[in-house]
């Protein structure tokens, strides 16, 4: 019966997805595994050292989430030249009028309940693309500060590459004081992240929630795509 | 009319101090002691984690290194009312005493030597001579005519150089200078000596503090576990390593130091009648064997002698607001209630005022401001703080070993009681401190040994280590003696942080300007009457200063 | 310096044989990790090297880097390095004072400018036209600068020189600055700690004077002979982290037992220096070793990267042991509450629509 008022649209391709699911689990392993580095539980152990690794384990799960977290970042940003429009990295940079204007629309949508308009962006929508910028631009300082700490730990080449962010952040204690301070913005995004996707979805009913699994959005048809 | 000399800097000690004095007719007739550094220590500390204070206080001086963090964290026990172990106290002492043993030897020969001991003139020392002078006053191994012949070549060929390095434009040949060339000879070859000796001693702090210089300490304990089970803790080979340091230590003073001062003194009886200063002298007292807590128990006895009165010991109490106060008349911070009165450390104020000529000057305004220490008081009077004050102070309250060592080198020196007052009687008290802590290092390790036998190997006291068990408001003084004197923190600790940090420092005490009725300190009423031979070369002036040992680092902090 | 001779000549005129000379080049050969083929080399450089004239000024310091210097400990250098050096100033030792001491630098300096070597003990103070740090009546700053012109290389010793240590720690109440912030146009070598090891110190010397050249420095200056390595990853304690055994207080169980002190603030792990390798006082042991943690004392700024027995910085203007995660998770909260509002509001508003929109159906269906 609503057939011919809502029409659907192909938003997120299936690269975008991995990426996003895969970065959502290596972010969460991340936070977590860099929680107990820097804050070891007390396991109180009659054991030898020689029998145990588990922090070791915990270091190296962190280390392994790191490459992968890392690589499937500048995966996205290869994306963001490679993919369809909603991908697109000019999502993400608010260099129009219209753009700030669409970030002050949501953000009185988001905070006042107020619908300005009926109709937002189909992909994200403006202000939602800036914060994924500033997401972007952590990801971006969180890499640099652990290949940085890592460059000390490895003789490999990559994290080589990284050794001057420690002399260049005043040594390692500071890299590792902003690296782990930086992790608190990633748990404070993500629970902001996800409630939002939940209201938007709630509010907006285009299936934003869905939208990141099945790739598909439900808009009304007299919409331009 | 009197010549003003200028004596800047002031080399052989630990910091910067300028000495402005006027001399008239070869004397002494007026003197000016200035520190010319300041780092803020007190400014620093101010909303810090009282727990790290040692740290930072430790920092006011690489020589006497340990005390201050020994005062510090006395201070912060003292507010927060924990007592530590038994062998947290055995543990503290022995670091304690490794710290004199190296400390006062190495101003005896490193420091203060030069000014006895002519150099130049122990190439004329004939090595045959020297090894039985050297024979007859001790049983030290290394006498033999060779090797004093060899060292005499290397010494020759070092002159011969040219590049005379540390020795370059030393008063050689002064004719202040009175040691037969043997005897000379016979102080190089114990200049070297002590210079491989000192490295070794100190390494009771790297032990137990994991380094030297800046071991580490801690508030509640010490930092190291006793595990004689383990090898990753202190051990029974970490404690015979101790063991051994403490018997090497100990024959080196009996062997080297006190023989060379008996052999030098003689030569240089004059100045147990120079340089006696201040009548009034001051020790905190310290080396507990029970407690710190138990003043009663303190190998060095607590008290304070006014007038040079040796029948009567006052007594001292940090915590009483009206005995130790600081004033800042002549030196370079302001008050809030202005300059003129005294303040008591917990209530102590540090706000840096510079007045003095704008560099580079030729001569400081001596009748305004000009030292970066402050003055402190003892009940409104100067006092003389350091080895002699500790000696006397001992003697006076009738510590039997200290009088018996005291009176038997003061007759084997056929010199009477008053030669004690004065530049050599410093000096001598000094060595004979080093040779009853020699002494007592065995002592306190022994009791730590047979401590660990009986089962006790706490070393720490965590019940107050949480800042949340803390109360709101605390105040704490921590009292020790510092190789240089008796040297006092006050803390004022409030939600947890450090609301007010003073130190009070033996050499500050010593070395610092007049106070507010214009009265000198130690450095300054020394010098008076010290002869003057050559106004262009003080080593007079020197003498007197370095038998004081200054710290100005710790000092002006 | 036609008239110097040369350290072979120094050292044989000291009373050491031929045999004795080729020892010591040999253990130096050792010590700067060359390998055995390399002692040619320094056998050559000892034979025809003068003796480097030295100027060692301590401005705003505590002397612990001097009396580290005199701990070095192995027994030949120790003499070799007073005859192999000459140290022409330095406040500490030195014979002469006051006059006489300055006459001693400024004839060193004029007559082997461009040739000598300058170490400097502690940082200087740069606020209030550098009144905070005088000599014989002239700032440390001027001295600094002068004394700089003509010197062939300088080496800051120690954390205050290098980094400018405990007086620079917030808020460095005398403007107190490292070197290599005043000295731009020398080759300058950082040898920070608090105070550094002996035998760096006399590690670092004996580089230049046998290869005549600064030694390889890392992004801060430092030496990489004794800095490249971090305490964490040559800690003997280290298989205990990895582990995950942690003394949790101070002599508990697993204090006694060596485990790892991470959790008592250890520093270790943002630490670059050799203690854990060359350890102190002829390898008697480090700080670790003996139930301390490292507080960082190498590193920049470790003064105000406390308080010690914590892992992370207290943030300033918060609480002593207000570390990241605690501002971390009072910021969670307010999120999280903040979210909860939020929520509750939207519903309320949601509620109102979905009654519109039943409202409009039951109208439509009505008709
Ligand atoms: C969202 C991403 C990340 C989060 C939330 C995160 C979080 C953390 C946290 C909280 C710590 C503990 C810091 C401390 O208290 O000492 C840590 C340590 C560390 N992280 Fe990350 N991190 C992330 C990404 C990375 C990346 C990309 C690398 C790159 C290699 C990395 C390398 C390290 C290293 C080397 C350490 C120090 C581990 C050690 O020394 O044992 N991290 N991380
Ligand atoms: C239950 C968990 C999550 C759900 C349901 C979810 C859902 C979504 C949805 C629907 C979008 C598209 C939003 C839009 O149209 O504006 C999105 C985008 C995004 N999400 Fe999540 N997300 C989750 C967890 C996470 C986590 C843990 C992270 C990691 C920090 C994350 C990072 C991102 C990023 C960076 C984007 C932008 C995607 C791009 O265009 O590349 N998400 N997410
Ligand atoms: N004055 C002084 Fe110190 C000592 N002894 C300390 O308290 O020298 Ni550096
Ligand atoms: S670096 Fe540390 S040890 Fe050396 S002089 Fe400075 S405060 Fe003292
Ligand atoms: S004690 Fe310190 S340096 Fe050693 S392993 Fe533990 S954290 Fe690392
Ligand atoms: S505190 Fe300093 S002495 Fe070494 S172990 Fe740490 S760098
Ligand atoms: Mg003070």
């Amino acid at each position: 019966m609503e057939d011919q008022k809502i029409k659907r649209v192909y938003v997120w391709e299936i690269p975008v997805r991995i990426y996003h699911w895969l970065n959502a689990l290596v972010v969460v392993t991340l936070a977590v595994t860099g929680y107990l580095i820097g804050n070891p539980l007390a396991i109180q152990s009659s054991a030898e050292a020689y029998l145990g690794y588990w922090f070791g384990t915990v270091r190296f799960i962190h280390f392994v989430a790191a490459f992968i977290f890392f690589f499937n970042f500048l995966f996205r940003i290869y994306w963001g030249f490679a993919g369809n429009k909603y991908a697109d990295w000019k999502n993400f940079i608010p260099y129009t009028k219209k753009y700030i204007r669409e970030c002050y629309d949501v953000l009185k949508l988001d905070i006042l309940h107020i619908k300005v308009k009926p109709f937002i962006s189909v992909g994200h929508n403006a202000l939602a693309g800036l914060t994924y910028f500033l997401t972007f631009l952590a990801f971006l300082f969180q890499s640099i500060t652990g290949f940085g700490m890592y460059s000390a730990m490895s003789d490999s080449f990559f994290p080589k590459l990284f050794a001057w962010v420690v002399p260049f952040l005043g040594g390692d204690f500071a890299v590792r004081q902003w690296h782990h301070l930086m992790m608190w913005f990633f748990i404070i995004f993500a629970v902001v992240h996800v409630y939002i996707v939940f209201y938007h979805d709630y509010v907006e009913r285009r299936g934003v929630l869905s939208s990141m699994a099945g790739g598909w959005k439900f808009i009304e048809k007299d919409k331009p795509t | 009319m009197a010549r003003r000399i200028v004596v800047d800097p002031v080399t052989r000690i630990e910091g910067h101090l300028r000495l402005e004095v006027e001399v008239k007719d070869g004397k002494v007739v007026d003197a000016y002691s200035s520190g010319t550094m300041v780092r803020g220590f007190e400014k620093i500390l101010k909303g810090r984690d009282p727990r790290d204070a040692w740290a930072f206080t430790e920092r006011a001086c690489g020589v006497c290194t340990t005390v201050h963090a020994l005062a510090s964290v006395r201070t912060v026990e003292d507010a927060l009312k924990i007592k530590v172990p038994p062998n947290a106290e055995l543990i503290r002492n022995l670091m304690f005493c490794a710290q004199y043993m190296q400390d006062h030897v190495v101003h005896f020969y490193h420091l203060h030597a030069l000014d006895w001991v002519d150099i130049v003139s122990a190439l004329k020392a004939d090595p045959k001579q020297t090894s039985a002078i050297a024979r007859s006053i001790s049983n030290y191994p290394k006498t033999s005519p060779k090797y004093f012949s060899d060292l005499q070549k290397k010494l020759t060929a070092f002159v011969n150089s040219g590049q005379l390095g540390i020795f370059a434009n030393g008063y050689w040949g002064h004719k202040a200078y009175k040691l037969p060339p043997e005897v000379n000879l016979i102080g190089v070859a114990h200049y070297l000596e002590a210079l491989e000796w000192q490295k070794e001693i100190v390494k009771v702090h790297t032990i137990f503090g994991g380094k030297n210089p800046h071991p580490n300490y801690l508030v509640g304990g010490v930092p190291c576990s006793i595990n004689i089970n383990e090898v990753n803790a202190i051990n029974d080979e970490r404690l015979s390593y101790v063991g051994s340091l403490l018997d090497e230590a100990q024959q080196f003073i009996d062997q080297v130091y006190i023989p060379d001062l008996l052999a030098i003194a003689p030569y240089y009886l004059k100045w147990g009648g120079i340089g006696g200063g201040l009548k009034n002298y001051l020790a905190y007292g310290d080396l507990p064997t029970g407690s710190y807590w138990d003043t009663e128990s303190f190998k060095f006895p607590r008290g304070a002698i006014l007038n040079r009165d040796l029948s009567k010991v006052h007594e001292i109490d940090g915590h009483d607001v009206e005995q130790v106060k600081e004033f800042v008349t002549h030196s370079w911070y302001k008050y809030s209630a202005g300059d003129g009165g005294g303040l008591h450390p917990w209530s102590g104020e540090t706000e840096f005022n510079y007045t003095g000529p704008k560099p580079p000057y030729d001569q400081l305004n001596v009748d305004g401001k000009y030292s970066w220490m402050k003055t402190p008081r003892w009940k409104g009077n100067a006092m003389e703080v350091g080895p002699l004050a500790r000696m006397l102070v001992a003697y006076a309250s009738g510590h039997k070993e200290v009088q018996e060592l005291v009176n038997s080198t003061l007759k084997k020196l056929n010199v009477p009681v008053t030669a004690l007052f004065s530049t050599l009687g410093r000096t001598a008290a000094r060595a004979l401190e080093t040779k009853l802590i020699a002494g007592w290092s065995k002592e306190f390790y022994k009791q730590l040994l047979s401590n660990i036998k009986n089962g006790d190997t706490r070393t720490f006291n965590n019940k107050k280590w949480d800042p949340s068990s803390w109360p709101k408001e605390a105040k704490g003084v921590g009292m020790t003696e510092a190789p240089r004197g008796a040297l006092a923190h006050w803390i004022v600790i409030k939600d947890e942080k450090i609301d007010n940090y003073q130190l009070v420092v033996p050499s500050t005490w010593n070395a610092s300007p007049r106070d507010n009725e214009g009265k000198r300190s130690a450095y300054e009423s020394a010098l008076l009457g010290t002869p003057v031979a050559d106004p262009e070369k003080p080593l007079e002036i020197l003498r007197t200063i370095h038998s004081f040992d200054p710290c100005i680092a710790c000092a002006v902090h | 310096m036609e008239e110097s001779p040369t350290i072979y000549e120094q050292i044989r005129t000291s009373g050491y044989s031929r045999r004795d000379f080729l020892k010591f080049c040999a253990w130096v050969t050792a010590f700067m990790g060359i390998e055995a083929s390399g002692i040619g080399n320094v056998v050559r450089a000892m034979e025809t090297k003068h003796r480097l004239p030295v100027v060692w000024f301590h401005f705003q310091e505590c002397t612990c880097c001097s009396e580290s210097f005199l701990r070095s400990s192995h027994p030949i250098v120790a003499e070799i390095i007073l005859d192999k050096l000459s140290l022409a100033y330095t406040e500490t030792l030195q014979a002469a004072a006051g006059y006489q001491a300055e006459e001693v630098l400024y004839n060193t300096m004029k007559k082997y400018k461009g040739e000598y070597l300058m170490l400097v003990e502690g940082s200087v103070p740069t606020d209030n036209d550098g009144v905070y740090c005088c000599i014989a009546g002239k700032t440390s700053l001027d001295i600094v600068k002068e004394a700089a012109e003509g010197a062939k290389a300088i080496i800051s010793w120690g954390s205050c020189a290098s980094n400018g240590c405990i007086q620079a720690a917030n808020p460095n109440p005398t403007g107190a600055t490292p070197i290599h912030k005043i000295i731009k146009n020398k080759p300058i070598i950082n040898v920070p700690g608090c105070p550094p090891i002996g035998e760096v110190m006399a590690g670092v010397i004996v580089y230049l004077l046998t290869f005549d050249r600064i030694p390889e420095l890392d992004g801060m200056g430092r030496p990489k002979a004794f800095y490249s390595r971090r305490i964490h990853d040559t800690c003997y304690r280290r298989p205990n982290y990895d582990a995950g055994l942690f003394v949790e207080s101070f002599d508990d169980e697993s204090a006694r037992k060596g485990y790892c002190l991470y959790k008592m603030g250890c520093k270790g792990p943002v630490t670059y220096n050799a203690c854990a390798v060359t350890k102190w006082n002829n390898g008697v042991s480090y700080p670790i070793k003996s139930g301390h943690p490292c507080i960082g004392c190498s590193e920049e700024n470790f003064w105000d990267n406390g308080p010690f027995y914590q892992h992370l910085a207290s943030f300033p203007g918060f609480g002593i042991e207000t570390t990241a995660d605690d501002i971390g998770l009072a910021v969670g909260a307010v999120t999280v509450a903040g979210i909860a509002a939020h929520a509750v509001r939207a519903n309320i508003k949601k509620r109102k629509l979905i009654n519109a929109d039943i409202e409009e159906s039951k109208k439509e269906g009505g008709e």
